[in-house]
């Protein structure tokens, strides 16, 4: 009981406290402000981050194995596959036969080719050459006109399908099915517009900005066994069969390859889980260091609170006796100083929220990255700003409670 | 021997000595004093500064310890307790009158005397009804929610006086409760702390003006650490009914 009426009287004290020096409260809550908004930052962006990277690698499928001539992820072993040879079209054609009936499987070549329809001009677009399975793989189908056939592939045909973004640069005005383009010095023929994909902002190419054609066609136009490396995609009945199915792709990759026994696969095996292994490792040690250095200017905040309550103590070193004198234990005026760092600090965090939530706005709709507050991320953001004023707090309020009455009374 | 022997004695004091240390130096500010005061007694301590009366009051009102010797205060042995029991001692036992009000600038006049109430865990229903009662015993019911610096002095005072009395205390220890007023409010506030008296409370005034002493029935005199006379005026003023 006496301890909740303690609780009372300081946290009337402490609002007190708090609106009879705006100035100073103002300042002081700032540093709290300004550490909570770049922690909850640093924490919104990497969720974002996080997010659009999810939403990115969900084209690649939990379920699909890709064999390339790389791993995705190398960490410094990239001599020991720098000889490996490409992966022929010949190779792929071998594994779409040895897989008929059993699995869908996907050829694919990725490129780089400039981009002409009449004035307009696009360097460096991502070109993909792929066969009719591409939307049963990464399920990204047209929205206008159709995507690859069986005969375009078998007929070597100079019909391409262009992504959302690049329809909308090319052609401003224009529908753009069935005008031909230039795909660096060939022409081809719009079949079709793919769907919007969206989830670009982080590290992975946009998916609106890429054109397909047939894996042969691309052959054709820009192969050369030199430019010819290609990617390709099994999929799995199931995420549970896809160990099983790991195991005769490497099989048969080496049935292909002739491989001895002894030797080492000379392709790699990739999957979206070693993906994103790699990606969580990598993005918790960078959100680690960004969450040090950022805390590091909520430390400062708090120093700078612990410091006007060591002012608010000595200032108040009379008020400390009266209150001692008709019976307020250390307890209680511990308490007191506490509940105002709390509430300073408190305040402080959740101004820092609204100010966030704001820049959050601000910075999805430049475009720039995507960031995104979560409800856990405010409610830590409020439980550590408490911390941080509580832990600021501790010293000045121990100095104020450990006060001999009869000194602090006669304080002046 | 006389009728106070007979009424219950509230405070003792037995051998009291305290010494400061100040440097290398000991200073003995109280050098074994001993005193009983019964209850409803009205005392007033006097002696010239450095006498040790500020030291005694101190003592008296749990604010400090001695050195060593004895006190006890309605039945407590003051000199055991830690400084919890201690602050729970000042609040349950003692009401303070200060020379200078020592009221909390930024509260209300309620709210300062619902303070002793609050740090003694009285349930808020209860504490507006107490700190109403004792405002209005010092006739200030109509102020309740002016601050201190929009009263006068005198006012602030009773205020401090309601304060000192909202928890039913022992005694009301009241230091130089005059010193900061004009002669005309100062007798406003004896004549307050008479009443207190008459209606049964044990008050302990600490002054060095003789006409604020003479309120007092029982005089002592502090000279260099010790009691120089302790003086008990004639009975004429206490009626008998109070002594039952």
């Amino acid at each position: 009981m006496k301890l909740l009426v303690d609780v009372g009287e300081s946290l009337r004290i402490a609002v007190g406290a708090v609106t009879a020096n705006k100035a100073r409260g103002a300042l002081t809550t700032l540093g709290i402000i300004i550490g909570i908004v770049a922690v909850t930052m640093t924490l919104a962006a990497s969720n974002g981050m996080q997010q659009s990277f999810r939403q990115a690698a969900g084209s690649i499928g939990a379920d699909v194995i890709y064999v390339s001539r790389m791993p995705w992820v190398t960490i410094n072993d990239f001599f020991t596959f720098r000889n490996r040879p490409n992966i022929s079209l010949y190779e792929a054609e071998k594994m779409v036969e040895a897989f008929t009936g059993a699995a869908i499987v996907n050829p694919t070549i990725f490129g780089r080719q400039p981009l002409k329809y009449r004035s307009e001009v696009l360097q460096d677009v991502a070109i993909v050459g792929t066969s009719e399975k591409m939307p049963l793989i990464s399920g990204q189908v047209p929205e206008d006109g159709r995507f690859l056939m069986p005969f375009d592939v078998r007929f070597k045909k100079n019909v391409a399908i262009i992504g959302k973004d690049i329809a909308e640069n090319l052609f401003p005005a224009a529908d753009p099915l069935n005008k031909t383009i230039n795909i660096g010095p060939y022409r081809y023929q719009v079949i079709g517009v793919m769907e919007k994909q969206g989830g670009n902002s982080f590290g992975g190419p946009n998916l609106d900005l890429q054109v397909f054609i047939p894996i042969t066609s691309f052959v054709k136009s820009f192969g050369g066994r030199r430019n010819t490396n290609v990617n390709i995609a099994v999929k799995a009945d199931s995420i549970a069969a896809m160990k099983n199915l790991e195991f005769e792709i490497i099989g048969e990759m080496r049935r292909i390859r002739k491989l001895r026994p002894a030797e080492d696969d000379n392709f790699s095996i990739n999957k979206l889980d070693s993906l994103m292994g790699a990606f969580n490792s990598v993005f918790g040690a960078v959100l680690g260091i960004g969450l040090l250095v950022t805390s590091i200017s909520l430390i400062v905040g708090g120093i700078g609170v612990m410091n006007i309550m060591f002012v608010s103590v000595t200032e108040r070193t009379r008020e400390i006796g009266i209150r001692k004198a008709i019976g307020a234990r250390r307890r209680s005026i511990l308490m007191q100083f506490l509940f105002e760092s709390a509430l300073i600090c408190v305040l402080g965090g959740i101004l820092g929220i609204c100010l966030s939530i704001l820049l959050t706005y601000v910075v999805n709709a430049t475009g720039a990255f995507t960031a995104s507050l979560s409800p856990g991320i405010m409610l830590s953001a409020v439980i550590v700003s408490a911390l941080v004023g509580i832990v600021a707090g501790l010293v000045p309020a121990y100095k104020g409670a450990k006060f001999a009455p009869i000194d602090a009374l006669r304080y002046e | 021997m006389d009728a106070s022997s007979e009424k219950e004695v509230v405070l003792k004091l037995r051998n009291i000595v305290r010494t400061y240390e100040m440097g290398s130096e000991l200073i003995h500010a109280l050098c074994g004093v001993s005193l009983d005061i019964c209850r409803n007694e009205y005392v007033a301590i006097m002696g010239p500064s450095g006498s040790g009366k500020s030291t005694l009051m101190n003592i008296i009102g749990c604010l400090d310890i001695p050195t060593s010797g004895d006190y006890s205060l309605a039945g407590e042995m003051v000199a055991d307790k830690n400084e919890s029991e201690l602050a729970d001692i000042r609040n349950r036992l003692i009401g303070f009158v200060f020379q200078t009000f020592n009221l909390l600038p930024r509260a209300n006049i309620l709210h300062n005397v619902e303070l002793p109430l609050i740090y003694g865990g009285v349930p808020k229903a209860e504490r507006r009804d107490l700190a109403e009662q004792a405002l209005e015993r010092v006739g200030l019911k109509d102020r309740l929610t002016h601050r201190p610096n929009e009263l006068s002095g005198g006012q602030c005072q009773r205020v401090a006086i309601a304060r000192a009395l909202v928890l039913n205390p022992s005694i009301i220890l009241a230091d130089e409760p005059t010193g900061n007023l004009d002669s005309k409010t100062g007798n406003d506030i004896m004549g307050m702390l008479d009443d207190l008296h008459a209606d049964g409370q044990t008050v302990i005034l600490v002054t060095h003006e003789d006409d604020i002493a003479a309120h007092a029935k029982r005089v002592l005199r502090l000279r260099d650490g010790e009691i120089e006379s302790d003086v008990t005026k004639d009975e004429r003023s206490i009626p008998d009914a109070i002594a039952v």
